[in-house]
C-alpha cells in the first residue's frame, strides 16, 4: 500500500514496528471510535 | 513405501489423521489420502464403510475445533489463517462477506475450494452461527468431499497402479521432473523475493523518529494513517492517537481523500 501511495504521488513512510512498537515505546493510543468500527455480518 | 501401501495396511488410521490434520489446517493431502484408500477398498484392503466413517469423523472433529476456536478467538485465529493468503489486509472481511452472501451452503462445498475450505469454519463460529445448524451442513459437506474423492480412487484404482508402475519404472525420469519441480520453486521464490525488494524502497521511521516530529512546530506536517482492517472488527479496538483510517478494501477512493502536502506515515498491527 505505500508504494502505491507512493507511487501516486504521496509522501509516504512506514512506522517500523507498527502500532505495536508504538505501544512499547509508550507514545499515546486512543480507542477506535465507534463510527470506525467495522461490524463482521452474522448469522444469528 | 508409497502412499498406497501405506494405506493398504493403515487405511483407517491413515485416513482419520490426515483428514483430521487438513481440516484443523495443516497442509496435508488429504484428496490424495482419500483416493488411495478408494484404491484400497477397490482392492478389497479396507472395507469402504469404515474408511468413510474415518474419515467424516476426521473432518468433523478437526472442523468442530476450528469452530470454537473461531467462536471465541475471532479476528486472532481468522488473521493468523489470513497471513498465508495473498492479500492479509483484505482477506477475513472479503473471505466472510463471500461466505455470508452465498449463504450457510457454503459449508457444503467449501471442502472443495481451496482457502475456504481453512476458513469456513472458523467463520462459521466467528459469525455465530449455531453450531448444530454448523454441524448439519458440515456433516454433509465432509460427506460429499469423502465420498466424491472415495469413488474417484475406487473407480480409477487400475489406472492409479498403472501411473505406479510407470513412477517405478521411469526413475531417472522421475529424478529429473523432480530436480525441474525444485529448480522452478526455487525461481518462483527469488521472483517473489525480487518483488519484496520493491517495497524496501519506502521509508521506513522508527517510532522515536516520528514521535519527536510529532512534538516539533512540523507535526501539522504530519498525517498518521492506520491501514489495518481486522484492527477494527473488534470493540475495544486501540489506534494511535490523532490517526485516521484507511480502509484496504476502498483504497482507490480513500486516495482521494489524503492531503498531498503532508507526510503520511502509515501503520498496521
Amino acid at each position: 500500500m505505500a508504494h502505491l501511495l507512493r507511487e501516486k504521488g504521496f509522501n509516504t513512510f512506514v512506522i517500523v514496528g507498527g502500532l505495536t512498537a508504538w505501544r512499547k515505546a509508550g507514545e499515546p493510543v486512543e480507542s477506535v471510535p465507534q463510527n470506525d468500527l467495522v461490524k463482521l455480518p452474522t448469522f444469528n | 513405501m508409497n502412499l498406497f501401501s501405506l494405506m493398504a495396511r493403515h487405511g483407517y488410521a491413515l485416513t482419520f489423521g490426515l483428514l483430521l490434520a487438513e481440516a484443523i489446517g495443516l497442509p496435508f493431502p488429504a484428496a490424495i489420502a482419500l483416493v488411495a484408500a478408494g484404491a484400497a477398498v477397490a482392492a478389497h484392503a479396507l472395507w469402504g464403510p469404515y474408511v468413510l466413517f474415518a474419515a467424516i469423523t476426521g473432518l468433523l472433529l478437526g472442523d468442530t475445533v476450528q469452530f470454537w476456536l473461531g467462536r471465541y478467538m475471532g479476528w486472532l485465529l481468522l488473521g493468523f489463517l489470513c497471513r498465508v493468503s495473498i492479500n492479509p489486509e483484505t482477506c477475513i472481511l472479503r473471505s466472510a462477506e463471500s461466505f455470508y452472501k452465498r449463504g450457510k451452503t457454503t459449508l457444503v462445498i467449501a471442502k472443495f475450494i481451496p482457502g475456504v475450505n481453512t476458513m469456513a469454519a472458523p467463520l462459521a463460529g466467528s459469525m455465530k452461527m449455531r453450531f448444530w445448524q454448523f454441524l448439519r451442513l458440515d456433516f454433509a459437506g465432509a460427506l460429499v468431499y469423502a465420498t466424491t474423492y472415495l469413488l474417484v480412487g475406487y473407480l480409477s484404482r487400475d489406472f492409479l497402479a498403472a501411473i505406479l508402475r510407470g513412477f517405478h519404472a521411469a526413475g531417472l525420469a522421475m529424478e529429473v521432473v523432480v530436480v525441474a519441480a525444485l529448480a522452478a520453486y526455487t525461481i518462483y521464490r527469488i521472483v517473489q523475493y525480487s518483488k519484496h525488494k520493491v517495497y524496501r524502497v519506502v521509508p521506513r521511521v522508527q517510532v522515536q523518529e516520528l514521535a519527536a516530529r510529532l512534538a516539533s512546530e512540523e507535526a501539522d506536517r504530519v498525517l498518521i494513517v492506520d491501514v489495518r482492517s481486522h484492527g477494527y472488527y473488534d470493540s475495544g479496538g486501540e489506534r494511535i492517537k490523532g490517526s485516521i483510517r484507511i480502509e484496504p478494501n476502498n483504497l482507490e477512493e480513500e486516495i482521494k481523500n489524503l492531503p498531498k502536502d503532508k507526510d503520511i506515515y502509515l501503520y498496521c498491527t
